[in-house]
């Protein structure tokens, strides 16, 4: 049965704010810091700064996306090469499709449909 | 129950070999992969797929599963194994190495079954672990995204029981979401994922917003487009009008000599938050669709009169 809170919870909105230690990306992502230090060297997920004691920060677009290729690893059995292609490649299609998208609403109004 | 038939799912007979079920396994999870496709029922036909793999790439779970596919009941209720089943094949000690225990279907259960008691997800007592971060998504329409909104967020997470089993339980929350969130934008629910193990701290949960695409209003970040039509007339010589914005209707300046295409910008009428956005009205010229004959001859003076302008000079012609 569906648990049911009925106070409104406030959020916060991270993506000015929220970044994760290299220590806490690992233990959200639930990976090896070596994986983490794969990912960047292969240009799949980049660290937003150097934080304290000169260690990486990660923001959460970043844990989105490793968690992306950690499913990809896992499920069609990519290599590291593959995946940073695969997700570059992903990218551009969404971002394609929603210019695609975009385009298109507008060339709607312009016809008056 | 319904019978879950395997080789139809993978799209191979049920003669395949070992080599040409892998083949086609790996080929329709390349399709279905939720992270890559966008077909609706992607995820769905992912864990249908991975299923059937389990079963099939396993030389005695397919030889038990040919047994049931002959013998097994068809009754009115649906598929029934016979009286007496019992699986040889254990799910147990992590052996899902394609799939998640979790997601397969009752058939897989009932035919297999004991994967949801498997060892992965038990977790040893007196350690402690900080609970799973849990992603979720929230469909908002552009108009709640602008003046903030209370919606319910529902999403499945594991909590343990008594046995030291972690069961999925839905849960249901009522979020109060700030105006000004922008599509793809993530929220955070500070402590409402799964919970931790010993004193370990609960994870967060984190939504994902996707705005549903306006009839009128196209966004670009923070601003909000609308093409607006006006008349040849209103494009020449001026004209101040009444254009739609998601807080109400304004008066809008059209200058004098306005072409198609031309863009107006309506400062901070886009989406709020700590640097607002603006609404960009793009203009479009339209020519009403009849014309009176008094019309008709107002525009042959024109004609006469801008003879020397010639809009096709960049064509050439």
């Amino acid at each position: 049965m569906a648990h049911q809170d009925n106070h409104p919870i406030t959020v916060m909105l991270p993506e000015q704010s929220l970044e994760f230690s290299f220590h806490e990306f690992c233990e959200r992502g639930e990976v090896h810091g070596e994986f983490v230090v794969k990912l960047v060297n292969y240009g799949v997920i980049a660290p937003v700064r150097e934080c304290v004691k000169s260690e990486w920060c990660f923001d959460l677009a970043a844990l989105q996306r490793l968690r992306k290729a950690q499913r990809l690893q896992r499920d069609l059995k990519m290599n590291l090469p593959g995946l940073a292609l695969s997700l570059e490649l992903l990218d551009d299609v969404n971002r394609l499709e929603r210019e695609v998208q975009q385009l298109r609403q507008q060339l709607r109004q312009l016809l008056g449909e | 129950m319904d019978f879950k038939d395997y080789y139809a799912l993978l799209g191979v007979s049920e003669s395949a070999t070992a080599e040409e079920i892998k083949k086609a396994y790996r080929k329709l999870a390349r399709k279905y992969h939720p992270d890559v496709s966008k077909e609706a029922d992607a995820d769905a036909r992912f864990k249908e797929v991975g299923e059937a793999y389990e079963v099939l790439k396993d030389p005695e779970k397919r030889a038990e599963y040919d047994e049931l596919r002959k013998y097994g009941q068809r009754g009115p209720g649906g598929f029934e194994p016979p009286p007496d089943w019992q699986s040889r094949s254990h799910f147990g000690g992590g052996g899902y190495t394609e799939a998640d225990a979790q997601h397969f279907s009752e058939f897989f259960e009932q035919i297999f079954g004991g994967g949801r008691a498997s060892g992965g997800f038990q977790r040893q007592h007196g350690h402690r672990m900080r609970g799973e971060d849990i992603h979720a998504r929230l469909a908002l329409f552009l108009e709640e995204a602008f003046a903030g909104c209370e919606k319910q967020v529902q999403f499945t997470t594991h909590e343990p029981d008594p046995q030291g089993r972690l069961p999925p339980r839905m849960k249901t929350l009522k979020v109060k979401i700030p105006a000004g969130v922008r599509d793809g934008q993530h929220i955070r629910l500070k402590g409402q994922g799964a919970p931790g193990f010993g004193q370990g701290e609960p994870g967060d949960l984190f939504i994902e917003i996707e705005l549903a695409p306006h009839p009128l209003f196209t966004l670009d970040g923070h601003n909000i487009q609308l093409t607006v039509p006006i008349t040849p007339s209103e494009a020449i010589l001026g004209a101040t009008i009444t254009v739609p914005t998601l807080a109400g209707k304004v008066n809008v300046k059209v200058p004098k000599g306005a072409n198609s295409g031309q863009k107006l910008r309506l400062k901070g009428k886009g989406l709020p938050g700590k640097h607002p956005g603006d609404q960009i009205v793009v203009l479009q010229v339209v020519v009403p669709p009849t014309q009176s004959p008094e019309t008709e001859a107002l525009y042959a003076q024109l004609a006469k009169l801008e003879s020397s302008f010639n809009p096709r000079m960049k064509l050439g012609v």
